[in-house]
């Protein structure tokens, strides 16, 4: 199984990047609808071997709710909660910055609390409902806080924002002060290396009320 | 022909135009993107710093579940070529995998392909790799082993300094730091038999296709670059590394799309870092304060392949006025990886050296070291022997020290007191970035839909491009930015200046003008030629204002752009554009960005605490086109300054040669409980040598000077110097209690 190449099918050459939502669209699945990776197997309609089939030996099945949506997910146990919503499901909104919870880019919620997605096994989330960035709020209608992060330019690059905001989200039912110095004391898991901190405590502050 | 109403869009702090998408997790940064048969690629790293492989058995990885393959010298050796040296730029030369010589810890050597993620990384520690080694040297005691250069030199510098009546003679050093951008260094690569299309973490997408075509061995239309967003990079995205190579040549290898991300380990190892330096700073004065000697000697350490110069010696010889100066430099090999850029190359470490020095020297003069720098403000830059071409330091140095309220600081050590009662200590420095612009094409179109759409194979790494060339169009069009679509990050697009050296705004000012006002010219044209209203009218004789079309004194009858091209049948006027840069303007001007910091760092003896509490900061950029963007920057390098002097080191293993503490718990950066308030005033003089705006770049100077000004703020509250950064807490627990009070 493993040396043979693999070819990438001619009648769907990547040249415009694709996101799981064009390409589930063009094909007329809606993301709810769709098994993960039986789906991009037919999309690929290739050789390469989806995750999730007999090529991931060890596979479990894991059963989550990503922002109100449920999903079952045969899974590789040495697959993160960071990989499962990147890798396998394309909610590529949470960041990965080091893997080693070390810098909060990968910060989602897990029933309501934060969490660093990095750090945490998928399949230790069976039953769990997961909250990430992109079901906070769209472009379109942003969550108070978005919206918060937008009027303040409390970014630059804008990696560390999702994780930046998610736990910004959380950090309001937590049983920390309001100060400025208790807000960045609870904020400095998420490293802004572009070092818009000020900007993110004004945000923050606006957001909350 | 450009209307004047509209204009005051330059210098208005508008939100950015990708904010909605940044916070809302649509944003698609270069390893978000995704393909049908994805393939993931782990790499195995060298765990010797010198030395060569005497063999590699990819055995035990290839017959693990989902290993596709194992790419190493011996299979792979030939698929990558190296670029020819006038054409496009990369720090690291040698094709990775080309042979079995290791130069540095952490070197690629050998490549795993696997279906997913979690097993590529499995098998890659199953690649059993056995080198034949030697210990390395990764000593940051340098010592001059090559020529000695000279950047600047002028009158007798080793006489003036011998004669002077106060002189200091002092060494600085500055350590390996590493980058660190929370984005990944990351590529995914795409080959359809015909064309590579590579999703990168690029600041140059330009200089990477040049750089990739050569490596890959195909002409450089077949290369595609793409990065629509970036996670940041701070001069570490500004070459491709090897990784990028090694990912698009495995897809070329393999027919199917590869993702290849750099850990967070990796990164301190094969993406770059800021050199170390060391400095010898000699300065001489007259009693009253006068600057009759800077003598700047610096080096800094190299690869054991590949050159680089830490140009410390950049502001050096225009900063001050002096007769007599020099600055020279040379550097040691070590066994460390290619050292590259990192914000403010050059100067940030340079001037920590020369600004430290002149700290040390009001001491040494019983001098405030405002009135030093006051003191010593030349005419005209004495290097070159060039008028500047918009300087005003002096006015950052007035408008500083008022903010900060520097005239009450009392010059004995340890002796001021905040309001909680804790120690403080109060310093300050000057600081310098060169201005510069580069050759820029864009394009714009101006749309039957109403919409203006610019277009630049140039990026946005955070400093806010997209907005500001946004702010460019709607500055001639009257558009609101809501209705200007901007396209960059794709080679494919007009040729756009890197993001890098504080160049891309400035560059891109004169291009998106030009582009703008050509479109606009198209559109008074299909005007004539198609409406009625204006047939036969000369170019000359109509208007153009808020994306309509008028006769000149005729105002009131304005006709919208969009009724016009939508009867003509017509999708879009468009215009091309180019800038020059600023080759020619620098023959005749010293063009550069000026600014002054001043620092409050508080400091509790009993408990050992330090913190920078509190950074006033003038910067004299030029025309500021987003004040708010700016403003963020300037705080961002600040940030990074409260770093550099406080935290940031990248350590190396003396036995092994491996960078220690490669990893963000280790390698401790300014987190949000670290941040200092910041006060940021930007003068606004615009600098016309530049461009017709008057925009310099921001992106650097924030971080030059700021290390200077905290040492000194540091001196102030506890007695002690530091002149090797960071500051340890170490340093300071022999400070002198009970000092002046
Ligand atoms: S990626 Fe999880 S904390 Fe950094
Ligand atoms: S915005 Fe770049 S790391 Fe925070």
């Amino acid at each position: 199984m493993a040396k043979q190449k693999l070819q990438f099918s001619p009648d769907n050459p990547p040249l415009l990047p694709l996101s799981r939502r064009s390409v589930l669209q063009a094909l007329g699945i809606s993301s709810t609808a769709a098994v993960l990776g039986s789906g991009l197997a037919q999309a690929a309609g290739s050789a390469a071997a989806a995750p999730g089939d007999a090529a991931e030996p060890g596979a479990q099945i894991l059963n989550m709710t990503v922002n109100g949506e449920p999903h079952s997910l045969k899974i590789d146990p040495r697959t993160t909660l960071l990989d499962a919503l990147r890798e396998r499901l394309q909610l590529t909104g949470t960041k990965k910055g080091c893997d080693h919870g070390q810098c909060g880019a990968c910060t989602v919620q897990v029933n309501g609390r934060r969490v660093n997605s990095c750090l945490s096994l998928a399949l230790m989330h069976e039953g769990d409902a997961i909250s990430t960035i992109e079901g906070l709020g769209t472009p379109e209608q942003l969550h108070p806080m978005q919206a918060a992060f937008v009027e303040h330019d409390a970014y630059q690059c804008g990696y560390c924002t999702s994780g930046q905001i998610m736990s910004a989200v959380a950090l309001a039912n937590e049983p920390y002060g309001t100060s400025d110095s208790d807000i960045k004391e609870a904020m400095s898991g998420n490293i802004c290396r572009c070092g818009a901190y000020s900007h993110i405590l004004k945000a923050i502050k606006q957001a909350r009320g | 022909m450009a209307p004047s109403t509209s204009v005051t869009v330059i210098g208005q702090g508008l939100p950015r135009i990708d904010g909605p998408k940044k916070v809302s997790g649509l944003a698609q940064y270069t390893s978000d993107h995704h393909f049908p048969g994805l393939l993931y690629a782990v790499p195995v790293t060298s765990t010797v710093a010198k030395g060569r492989i005497t063999a590699l058995d990819p055995r035990a990885a290839l017959a693990m579940p989902g290993v596709v393959e194992v790419f190493h010298q011996g299979n792979f050796a030939g698929k990558l070529f190296r670029k020819q040296a006038s054409k496009g730029k990369v720090d690291e030369n040698r094709p990775p995998l080309s042979d079995n010589t290791v130069s540095y810890y952490g070197q690629y050597v050998a490549l795993v392909i696997a279906r997913t993620f979690e097993q590529a990384t499995e098998a890659a520690r199953a690649v059993k790799v056995e080198y034949a080694s030697e210990p390395p040297n990764v000593s940051m005691r340098l010592a001059a082993e090559e020529k000695t250069s000279v950047d600047t030199e002028r009158g007798d510098v080793d006489q003036a300094f011998t004669s002077a009546p106060v002189k200091i003679d002092q060494v600085y050093t500055t350590p390996v730091q590493t980058h660190n951008p929370i984005e990944l260094h990351a590529s995914v690569a795409v080959w359809n038999g015909e064309q590579f299309t590579l999703f990168e973490t690029s600041q140059a997408v330009m200089n990477h296709q040049m750089v990739m075509a050569q490596m890959l061995g195909v002409q450089p239309q077949q290369v595609r670059i793409i990065t629509e967003y970036l996670g940041s990079g701070f001069g570490g995205k500004l070459w491709p590394w090897t990784h990028a190579t090694l990912a698009a040549a495995a897809a070329r290898e393999l027919g199917a799309p590869i993702k290849l991300v750099v850990d967070r380990a990796m990164m301190f190892q094969t993406v770059g870092h800021r050199t170390n330096t060391q400095q010898r700073i000699r300065l001489g004065a007259t009693a009253d304060g006068k600057l009759n000697c800077v003598s700047h000697d610096y080096l800094f350490h190299n690869a054991r392949l590949d050159t680089y110069k830490e140009n410390c010696g950049e502001a050096t010889g225009f900063l001050y006025s002096t007769p007599n100066l020099r600055a020279a430099w040379s550097f040691a090999r070590r066994d460390i990886a290619p050292p590259t850029s990192m914000r403010g190359p050059g100067a940030v470490p340079g001037l920590y050296a020369l600004e430290s020095g002149m700290n040390e020297l009001a001491v040494a003069l019983k001098m405030d070291p405002l009135q030093l720098r006051l003191a010593n403000q030349p005419e005209r830059d004495e290097s070159l022997d060039l008028p500047f071409s918009s300087r005003h330091l002096t006015e950052c140095l007035h408008t500083g020290a008022e903010r900060f309220g520097w005239a009450r600081r009392d010059p004995r050590p340890g002796s001021m007191r905040n309001e909680a009662g804790a120690v403080v200590g109060w310093g300050m420095a000057a600081c310098s970035w060169m201005a510069k612009a580069l050759p820029a094409k864009a394009t714009v179109q101006l749309a039957a839909n109403g919409r203006a759409r610019v277009m630049c194979g140039t990026q946005d790494i955070g400093t806010g491009t997209y907005t500001v060339v946004a702010q460019m169009v709607a500055a001639l069009t009257g558009l609101p930015l809501a209705r200007i679509d901007v396209v960059i990050g794709d080679s494919s697009l007009p040729p756009g200046p890197m993001s890098g050296g504080s160049m891309a705004t400035g560059s891109l000012v004169p291009a998106v003008q030009a582009a703008t006002q050509a479109a606009i010219d198209e559109a008074l044209q299909a005007a004539i030629e198609h409406d009625p209203r204006f047939a036969g009218k000369a170019p000359g004789a109509l208007a153009f204002d808020q994306m309509q079309v008028s006769i000149k004194g005729e105002q009131g009858k304005a006709v919208l752009l969009q009724d016009i091209l939508q009867a003509a049948h017509m999708d879009h006027v468009s215009g091309e554009g180019e800038g020059a840069g600023s080759a020619e303007a620098q023959k005749h001007y010293s063009q550069h960005s000026y600014g002054a910091h001043f620092v409050e760092v508080v400091w509790q003896p009993e408990i050992a605490r330090l913190r920078v509490d509190r950074v006033v900061t003038v910067i004299d950029a030029g025309k500021v086109i987003n004040p708010q963007t700016g403003r963020n920057q300037i705080e961002g390098a600040i940030m990074m300054g409260v770093g550099m002097a406080l935290f940031e080191e990248t350590e190396y293993d003396p036995r092994t040669g491996a960078p220690l503490n490669a990893n963000l718990a280790d390698y401790i950066v300014t987190t949000h409980a670290d941040a200092p308030e910041v006060d940021i005033t930007f003068l606004d003089y615009p600098d016309m040598t530049l461009n017709p705006l008057g925009a310099r770049g921001i992106g650097e100077i924030g971080l030059a000077g700021i290390a200077a000004a905290i040492t000194d703020a540091v001196r102030h509250a506890t007695g002690v110097q530091v002149r090797d950064l960071p500051v340890r807490i170490e340093d300071l627990l022999d400070a002198p209690v009970g000092l002046a009070s």
